[in-house]
């Protein structure tokens, strides 16, 4: 036990400082409110006050923070994207965290691993050179590489797969990272605080009142809060807040699973992928592997997670670790994923003034919430898409002008 | 495993089954949607809706009544030409 910690046992009133402070009351109004108190509306709220100087900001919550899909994710952060738009995005994401852990001076576990996109047919090598060469194009780091490569970097994986599916290649992009996903909501939050930004759990928002000028207040169960900034950040709610303000959108909500093992040994440093086998697995700092896998097939709104899920997964996974046949699984969930007919998000504008939307997640949220955040407060800032998210707009189902990001999906959905 | 309790095939794995979206009106029904809003727009908040499921191993397609919310199946019929024969 540290020697601080002890301390504490005996000192009544000198308790570990909270990370946040929320005041009793919520303000009659507010120059931005954000609904959601995920990464992305977090990361939103620490840059509206750093880079635009807004201070006077509300996040609602109605669970608490990072408890959504911040903290259900596979924490797996990249940028191998393959449409212009995603690439130049992504990677503007990655050079954040990178220096995220100094930025908030709070340690985000950031650690480079190394990704590697299995491909076990020629096709899938033909859209992994296709994906390098939109990299290399735009300054990623990111090569077709084969399987004595794959074998020197992670000699525990049978390159056979039991025969059925032999590993020609991969799509190999060193700058690949996790990073511990509740400690990236948890600095956004301390910081944000620290400058101004009232952050309020178990706070739902019932309704966004609005008129021919814009949005004029977040009504929550704790009351209506005057604003003229909404901004919503709330991935697989996000057609119910859009119902508050009449918008549509063509979101789908599927149930995205995950699980991890108990911990082990450390032996796996890279992070392995594999789109044919419907899988991506990497190993924390506790030494649980995490693994995750494609969507549901079905939607549902709910967080419920299945046994259908877990044998699917492991039967995949003993395929290319048949080793791990004794490991067993220690917890599995589920989150609510938001996902987009071109696998791009939705951000920026909306046809009602004052309304903002950071949605279409679905199953790429986590590696863009530095990103995602400080495009958002720029656009809610100058009430005007910041250049990085054009292309990203809602309008662009009207317009037909779909991304087309399908192909650089982590798994085949 | 979960299953689906099915009137004309009795119990059956939901693995047998894929879902092939909303049973919805046709767009020559929707003359008040452009060819956009009716391509994209989706109303994806928890509600009981009837969806077209297609059972595989007997290529029988059913209309199958569910509620998104709990994934809980309230109703299954069998849709097509196989129910008007009354096969």
């Amino acid at each position: 036990m540290s020697l601080r910690l002890l301390k504490y046992a005996f000192i009544e009133d000198y308790a570990e400082p909270r990370y946040f402070n929320t005041p009793d009351e919520i303000k009659k109004s507010y120059d931005v409110v954000i609904i959601g108190a995920g990464g992305h509306g977090l990361a939103c709220a620490y840059y509206l006050a750093k880079d635009h100087g807004i201070t006077n900001v509300a996040v609602i919550e109605k669970d608490y923070i990072g408890g959504g899909n911040t903290g259900r994710n596979t924490t797996i952060v990249r940028s191998n994207y393959l449409t212009e738009e995603g690439v130049k995005f992504y990677d503007a994401s990655v050079k954040l965290f990178k220096t995220l852990s100094e930025e908030l001076d709070f340690n985000i576990f950031y650690s480079e691993r190394g990704h590697f996109t299995l491909a076990h047919n020629d096709s899938t090598l033909r859209t992994a050179r296709w994906r390098a060469e939109v990299n290399k194009h735009y300054g990623v780091d990111s090569e077709v590489v084969y399987p004595d490569d794959i074998a020197k970097a992670c000699p525990e994986l049978d390159l056979d797969c039991g025969g059925n599916h032999e590993v020609v290649g991969a799509l190999y992009h060193a700058p690949g990272a996790v990073a511990r996903h509740d400690a990236v909501a948890w600095g956004y939050a301390k910081r944000a605080s620290e400058m101004g930004v009232e952050i309020f759990q178990h706070t739902r928002a019932t309704g966004i009142e609005h008129n021919g000028n814009g949005v004029t207040a977040v009504i929550t169960d704790r009351g209506r809060i005057e604003t003229h900034s909404a901004l919503s950040a709330v991935a697989g709610f996000t057609p119910t807040v859009l119902d508050m303000v009449g918008l549509s959108s063509p979101l789908e909500i599927f149930p995205l699973q995950a699980c991890v093992t108990e911990p082990i040994k450390d032996w796996l440093d890279t992070i392995i992928v594999s789109g044919s086998l419907h899988l991506y697995v990497s190993q924390s700092s506790r030494g649980e592997l995490v693994m995750g896998a494609s969507l549901d097939p079905v939607e549902v709104h709910s967080r419920r997670s299945t046994f259908e899920f877990v044998s699917g997964l492991c039967d995949q996974m003993l395929d290319l670790f048949p080793f791990l046949g004794d490991i067993k699984v220690n917890r599995q969930w589920a989150g609510m994923a938001d996902m987009t007919p071109d696998f791009a998000p939705i951000m920026g504008t909306t046809p009602i003034d004052g309304f903002y939307i950071d949605a279409g997640w679905g199953t790429w949220g986590f590696k863009a919430t530095p990103i995602s955040g400080k495009t958002m407060a720029a656009t809610i800032a100058k009430q005007t898409d910041d250049h990085l998210i054009t292309e990203f707009n809602l309008s662009r189902f009207d317009d037909f002008a779909l991304v087309g990001e399908k192909g650089a999906a982590a798994v085949g959905h | 495993m979960k299953y689906i309790e099915c009137p004309t095939l009795g119990r059956r794995p939901y693995s047998e089954f894929a879902i092939s979206g909303i049973l919805e009106p046709e767009p020559s029904e929707r003359p008040d949607m452009g060819a956009a809003r009716w391509a994209f727009d989706r109303h994806s908040v928890p509600t009981v809706r009837t969806e077209w499921w297609y059972h595989t191993p007997s290529q029988l397609w059913f209309k199958v009544t569910r509620d998104t919310g709990n994934d809980r199946i309230a109703e299954v019929e069998l849709a097509g030409l196989m129910a008007k024969e009354n096969i």
